[in-house]
């Protein structure tokens, strides 16, 4: 593969995704990220931003359009019927954190983070408890590795959750509303671990209603409502003095409701 | 009217006998109809439409009969039918194993269903094929949920094994019937005959409690 300096890390072209009949929620969505770019997805609710990143993540079909990752394009729909084609090969190389954790609850910690790595990469448990036990570490976690996640707060499950993504060294990483579920006061540590990722230049696409957030990680925003993006550029503009009226109506609320 | 319990120290091996026999017929009839239940909440939760008609005919009817008619059904009229001899433990051991079959596939369904679909998702996310998916995380979930179910299906199974001693299998009931009709002493002897049953049966009550509290308490996520 070769791939030029600016060439997109991932392209989405003209994406439809409904659900049954009657719930269009994707209606021709184009983005395009390039390698190293952290980009923030804002827009209101019912918009289609999980919709955007579980279709990204292989969780779910699609009716038409396309996605490439690394210039190959990994999902798109194929023949007369339309069959979502989803080649996991590449898929391989994203990793995924949801809003409610989704850890794997019968599972400790440090077995929650090698499960992937050993059943599936077939690294051996010595080596990959090694890497974990050094990710745990560094998210301020090193203490609760034989921990049920049942013991833990949601800040620190969330921390868990990212370290396991990250144990199958993606190369892309989504963030659904990864804050969303937790106590005010455990949002910061979630977000420290996020912004570390961002100073390891760590391709990112980030959904979050947090705009101070948004406009510490961001390297660009983008505006995303009734299933198309609205206005897409720089966290300046998009948050600042955003172009479009319905980008403006939008940060205004949510500025108001935060001040 | 004197009460004279040592009378039921004469006939403590027949009584032991039965009682193993009870243990015996619990244990089987456990193992083989917790396997067939965890196949059958599986077929009940299956895309095939047939898979799933049959089995739920098969819990629907057997959850909705009385297990007294389910046995005498299986002594009498299954062998007419097939036209071949059962002995009394084999027949003891269908019938309680189709029953145990039905209720635990209920308990399985269940905990199967309450495992969310989030939980695929990051298996998905994870990159983890369908093999580690059911064998690490479905699997030993919906078997943990079930635990403290289970257990108490196991408990009813116990209890309800009393009624093979209708069909003459000589398990404690049968024994302790047998011998308060010989004795005419059917206070000493059956109060004994339901100490027993209880001595057992509700240790593993109080056990469920625990477990379904450890249980919980490890899967709250
Ligand atoms: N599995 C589903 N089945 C049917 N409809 C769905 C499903 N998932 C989402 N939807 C609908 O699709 C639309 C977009 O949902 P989505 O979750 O992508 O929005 P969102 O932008 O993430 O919103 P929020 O900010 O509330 O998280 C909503 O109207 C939602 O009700
Ligand atoms: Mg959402």
């Amino acid at each position: 593969m070769t791939m030029s300096f600016s060439a997109p890390l991932v392209k989405i072209q003209s994406l439809h995704k409904s659900y049954g009949p009657h719930i269009q929620v994707l209606k021709g969505l184009d983005v395009e990220m390039k390698p190293g770019e952290r980009v923030v997805v804002i827009g209101p609710s019912g918009g289609g931003k999980s919709t955007l990143l579980r279709v990204m993540m292989g969780l779910e079909k699609i009716d038409s359009g396309s996605i490439s990752f690394g210039g190959k394009p990994y999902i798109f729909s194929e023949g007369a019927d339309r069959k979502t084609v989803i080649d996991t090969e590449v898929r391989r190389s994203i990793g995924m954190v949801f809003q409610h954790y989704t850890l794997f609850p019968h599972l400790s910690v440090i077995q929650n983070l090698i499960l992937a790595p050993c059943k599936v990469r077939g690294e051996n448990k010595a080596s990959a408890t090694k890497r974990a036990q050094a990710l745990l570490e560094r998210f301020g976690l090193g203490a609760k590795a034989s921990a049920y996640p049942a013991q833990l707060s949601g800040g620190q499950k969330q921390r868990v959750a990212i370290a396991r993504a990250l144990m199958l060294d993606p190369k892309l990483m989504l963030f659904d509303e990864v804050t969303s579920a937790l106590d005010p006061e455990l949002v910061a540590e979630v977000e420290q671990v996020i912004l570390q990722l961002a100073g390891q230049d760590m391709p990112m696409m980030i959904v979050t209603h947090d705009m101070w957030f948004a406009k510490n990680i961001a390297s660009r925003v983008i505006f995303c409502a009734g299933g198309v993006v609205v206005e897409d550029g720089p966290p300046e503009q998009v948050l600042g003095s955003p172009k479009e009226e319905r980008t403006r109506e939008f940060i205004d609320r949510v500025f108001h409701i935060r001040h | 009217m004197t009460l004279d319990f040592s009378i039921v120290l004469r006939f403590q091996e027949a009584l032991a006998l039965g009682l193993w026999m009870t243990i015996k017929l619990t244990l089987i009839c456990v193992v083989l109809g917790c396997s067939l239940g965890f196949s059958i909440g599986l077929a009940r939760t299956s895309r095939s439409a047939l898979l799933r008609a049959a089995s739920s005919i098969y819990v629907e009817f057997f959850r909705g009969t009385p297990v007294l008619v389910q046995l005498f059904w299986i002594f009498f009229c299954l062998p007419l039918i097939l036209g071949v001899e059962l002995s009394n433990l084999t027949s003891g051991v269908i019938a309680l194993t189709l029953y145990m079959g039905a209720i635990s596939s209920e308990t399985f369904r269940a905990s199967l269903k309450s495992i969310g679909p989030e939980q695929l998702d990051a298996c998905v996310a994870l990159d983890l094929p369908r093999r580690v998916q059911v064998t690490s995380v479905i699997l030993p979930q919906a078997v943990l949920r079930a635990v403290p179910t289970l257990l108490s299906n196991c408990v009813s199974l116990f209890k309800e094994s009393a009624l093979v001693s209708a069909v003459g299998m000589a398990d404690l009931m049968f024994v302790g019937q047998n011998i308060s009709n010989n004795t005419a002493r059917p206070v000493e002897v059956l109060t004994v005959v339901a100490l027993i049953y209880f001595v057992i049966a509700f240790p593993l009550t109080r056990a469920v409690t625990l477990v379904e509290r450890r249980v919980l308490a490890k899967l709250a996520i």
